[in-house]
């Protein structure tokens, strides 16, 4: 340890009063006020580079489709383009087969914060890819 | 490292002790809310604005206990003091809660940043203010040293045997206390669902630092006299094994107690909700012990 640590030290717990930090103790300091700023300037960012856009969702599926034991998975993605943070999102599939026949599938979304995307999947009982497939969100609320 | 281990008494290593145990009080205060979604909602929800005043508020409260508390050992704190001990304060309950947050995979890379930083900032609160609080918590050995508890004689098996004794026991009482509100609720399958196996390794990894932390790392209460004493519950790495091995079986029975698990559900489910409440379970049983 070099001497003038110890001295800092001594001066610092001798007198109980905290006469003087120490260097340990300034270097701590200086990190936590780093980490503190850091935090406050990012949450400014956000606030100054916030769009007060309302909730913008799109839902779209992708190509691949997976078949296991007779029934499709239809992977999806629902994602949030707007803002504003929304709650209990619905998101509706509609399948209809070339033969005539109609599917429904439904998902609700707890929670989709702005710029946030969430997955799932729905699950039909006959081919997707013989049939049109139509998604929508039907509704959502604010918190 | 090595700084820290030169001397005990070095400022380095005195400072090292006053963040752990500043650490170990924010998670004693902080850990129930961490395990609360409502509070991770709200905090991906909120407005910048109130982000900036939860910070306001915190410093406020926290610049309050600290001129009376604190984490570090001083008895007479001048405000200037009291002011840095409060953003240290702040700024290690935000490191800690990311390290958890990401530990439970709340915060990820794709988590948009206003979502993250808010629940960052309303998970830190909590943790502040336990860390401003470890003083009165974790009290220093110096005011507990002459306890007439330490002079009973005794022979030393005896000794021995009740000392491993009133450790488990107080083990399982810390743990139960602070595991008790979290077990029953649907955090505990809902973190499961989203860890796997390296994340779960992770949160073996600070379950054992944790623990380790709050009872021995610090200058914490009765660290001399435990250290005095010997038996297998007093090595200090034994101790941390056997404690959270202690919490985790806390833990599993406090899950088939509220009936978040059946004997019929398959093995992995059971490793998973109990590691994921052994967090808690550990930090308690570690105060428990603490108390003892």
């Amino acid at each position: 340890m070099n001497p003038m640590n110890m001295n800092t030290h001594t001066e610092a717990t001798q007198g109980d009063g905290k006469v003087g930090r120490s260097p340990a103790e300034w270097v701590t300091f200086g990190i936590a006020a780093t980490i503190l700023s850091t935090v406050i300037g990012l949450v400014l960012y956000v606030w100054l580079g916030q769009q007060r856009q309302p909730p913008i969702l799109s839902v779209t599926h992708e190509e691949t489709i997976r078949e296991v034991d007779g029934q499709f998975y239809v992977p999806f993605i629902l994602k949030n383009k707007g803002g504003e943070t929304v709650e209990s999102v619905r998101v509706i599939a509609e399948l209809e087969t070339n033969h005539g026949i109609k599917e429904q599938s439904e998902q609700e979304i707890d929670f989709l914060s702005g710029e946030e995307t969430q997955e799932g999947a729905f699950i039909f009982s006959k081919n997707p890819n013989n049939g049109k497939l139509n998604l929508r969100v039907t509704s959502y609320k604010l918190p | 490292m090595s700084v820290f281990k030169a001397s005990i008494h070095s400022p380095w290593r005195q400072e090292f002790n006053n963040l752990v145990r500043g650490i170990s009080g924010g998670f004693l205060f902080g850990i129930p809310l961490l395990y609360t979604m409502e509070v991770w909602w709200i905090g991906s929800s909120v407005e910048p604005l109130r982000l900036l005043i939860a910070i306001a508020l915190t410093f406020t409260i926290v610049l309050l206990l600290n001129q009376t508390t604190g984490f570090r050992n001083a008895s007479d704190i001048r405000f200037r003091d009291a002011v840095i001990d409060s953003i240290e304060a702040i700024a290690l309950g935000i490191f800690c809660t990311s390290c958890v947050l990401v530990l439970f995979q709340e915060i990820t890379l794709d988590t948009p940043l206003g979502e993250a930083l808010g629940k960052l900032i309303y998970e830190s609160v909590p943790f502040a203010l336990g860390v401003a609080l470890s003083n009165q918590l974790l009290r220093d050995e110096s005011e507990e040293k002459q306890q007439p508890k330490e002079n009973k004689k005794q022979t030393d098996r005896n000794k021995q045997i009740d000392g491993i004794v009133a450790d488990i026991g107080a083990t399982l009482i810390g743990g139960i206390i602070i595991a008790f509100s979290i077990a029953p609720t649907d955090e505990v399958p809902m973190l499961a669902a989203s860890t796997s196996g390296p994340w779960l390794l992770g949160l073996v990894f600070a379950s054992l630092l944790i623990s380790y932390a709050i009872v021995f790392a610090a200058n914490f209460s009765n660290q001399s006299k435990r250290q005095q004493q010997k038996g297998m519950f007093q090595d200090p790495f034994s101790e941390t094994v056997i404690s959270y091995l202690v919490s985790l079986i806390t833990a599993a029975l406090m899950l088939w107690f509220f009936d978040k698990l059946n004997l019929s559900d398959p093995w992995s489910i059971w490793l998973r909700y109990t590691l994921i409440l052994g967090l808690p379970t550990t930090v308690g049983g570690a105060a428990g012990r603490l108390a003892v």
